[in-house]
């Protein structure tokens, strides 16, 4: 069962197609890789899929709730952490959280677990303003994960963590599903660090949805049209040169 | 809920302190005037609390909007720094419940510069008028008329700082119609209502038809406000 449906999903701004009739299947449960360059489009689909941009055509359904119709029921489910982390530098990472909270009617426990989850729990009485980078997107991490949705979108994740944070992120995220019993949608650059957590990916070049499948899939279909599929950031890069040859060498 | 929440929002933003600086700036306004220049007044024909808000009330309504226009912007750049504009958008929330809560922080914290100054208009009319407790009513009258006053510049710059990420902007705005409204002839009934100039307006100097009407139209513009607000918000959406 998929849980995140797109059928034609386009966003054009003036003359300008940011993403191109997207057709994704996100199955339920899983960990789903979004790949894709800069400017593919990642960032632009995930925020269609949260409202705040407005599709130019097509439509999509999540956890069987069709949007615009059912916006306020799917922000509900859906945990998200968009681009940058967002924060008020004012207040303490603890107090952050608790607005969240409020705002989405969670029981007090939930502000410690996220901050235990994201491994703030001992900076929750710091100004966000004086987090260091990693902190501040760790913080972003825990206003998403917050009351555990069954639905968590996240752009990019480990964005600015140090190595050892981006393995115990990869690590946490890689055990949402089975630990929450959700399904996470998330982006990425790197096809190496989305083979270490995902099931599923899609890769996305110039707003056009190149592949759709699990990484087994991914590797059969780039060897049957001749592609490297020893190391799949080679295999990912040739994807998306091949799809950017035919489109004419224009970028 | 809202309200509590924008409270708790604005924790060491220095919002809480300039308005009570800002109050006590303005409740200060009278008694230093009658301090340095009490025989003019003392002079003065008509009721101590007519001669004390004529001479002083100027004054005291400029600082009382700009306060509202600083922390109208202080209230959006919070959310606009560092995207939780954006973060608030993705919870299930409308995004004119921020704005009712914003409007009910800063008139909340009107209330409470207007009650400061009106205890000062009060012990300044006991102090070197005399005045017994008497006038407590007619103080109390004259301030919630203030408050009135003061809702549509609250709303109208809120509204302005919600549509502008850069909170420079909406200060400049602000800060332009506030002047601009202290120079507009007082002659024209309809030119005074531009909504930046009503704080400016005391019943003393009205006749009770004239406060009746400037009562009925700061009502109907904040209405308008908020109705605007609210069509600007969905518009909005309709080309992000
Ligand atoms: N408001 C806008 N107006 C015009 N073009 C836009 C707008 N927002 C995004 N774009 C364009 O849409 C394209 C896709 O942007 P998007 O942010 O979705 O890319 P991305 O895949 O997230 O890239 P990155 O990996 O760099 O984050 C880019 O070319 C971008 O310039
Ligand atoms: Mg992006």
């Amino acid at each position: 069962m998929n849980i995140i449906e797109t059928q034609n999903l386009t966003k054009r701004y003036s003359g300008f197609t940011a993403v191109s009739e997207l057709n994704l299947h996100v199955p339920k449960g899983t960990v789903y890789g979004f790949l894709g360059p800069n400017g593919a489009g990642k960032s632009t689909t995930m925020k269609m899929l949260l409202g705040l941009i407005r599709p130019t055509g097509g439509s999509f359904v999540i956890d069987g709730r069709r949007f615009p119709d059912d916006r306020t029921q799917i922000l509900k489910e859906v945990g998200s952490f968009i681009e940058a982390p967002a924060f008020y530098g004012n207040l303490t990472g603890e107090e952050n959280l608790e607005i969240i909270r409020k705002i989405l009617g969670l029981p007090k426990a939930s502000v410690s677990e996220a901050l235990e989850l994201v491994g703030l729990t001992d900076f929750r009485k710091r100004l966000a303003r004086k987090y260091s980078l990693g902190m501040k997107q760790r913080l972003g991490l825990a206003g998403a994960l917050i009351g555990r949705p069954p639905v968590l979108i996240l752009d990019e994740p480990t964005n600015g963590l140090d190595p050892a944070g981006i393995h115990e992120i990869r690590t946490l995220i890689r055990s949402l599903p089975r630990q929450f019993d959700c399904t996470v949608f998330v982006s990425s650059h790197l096809l190496s660090e989305i083979e270490l957590m995902a099931d599923c990916v899609g890769i996305l070049n110039h707003g056009r949805l190149l592949f759709e499948g699990t990484l087994q899939d991914l590797k059969f279909s780039a060897a049957a049209q001749g592609y490297p599929t020893d190391n799949l950031e080679d295999t990912f890069l040739t994807l998306i040169d091949a799809d950017n040859r035919r489109r004419g060498g224009a970028r | 809920m809202s309200l509590v929440l924008e409270f708790r929002k604005v924790k060491r933003t220095g919002l809480a302190e300039a308005f009570l600086g800002g109050g006590i700036l303005a409740a200060a306004v009278p008694f230093l005037n009658m301090t340095f220049r009490s025989d003019r007044y003392l002079s003065a024909n008509g009721s101590p609390v007519t001669i004390l808000m004529d001479a002083n009330w100027q004054m005291m309504s400029m600082l009382n909007v700009l306060l509202t226009v600083a922390g109208a912007c202080i209230l959006y750049h919070i959310e606009y720094a560092d995207h939780t504009m954006q973060k608030m958008n993705t919870l299930p929330i409308r995004e004119v419940r921020l704005f009712f809560g914003k409007a009910g922080v800063i008139f909340t914290f009107s209330i409470l510069f207007l009650l400061t100054e009106a205890a000062s208009v009060a012990a300044c009319a006991a102090r070197w008028f005399g005045s017994g407790p008497e006038t407590a009513a007619r103080v109390l009258y004259i301030f919630g008329f203030a408050l009135l006053m003061l809702l549509p510049p609250i709303l109208l710059s809120l509204l302005v700082s919600s549509l502008c990420r850069n909170m420079w902007i909406s200060l400049g705005i602000g800060v332009v119609c506030v002047f601009a409204a202290t120079m507009l002839p007082t002659r024209d009934f309809v030119l005074t209502l531009f909504p930046f100039a009503l704080p400016f307006q005391t019943p003393g100097s009205l006749a009770a038809d004239a406060v009746r009407n400037y009562a009925i139209a700061a009502a109907a513009e904040a209405v308008l406000i908020v109705l605007l607000e609210v069509i600007i918000l969905n518009v909005r959406r309709l080309f992000e």
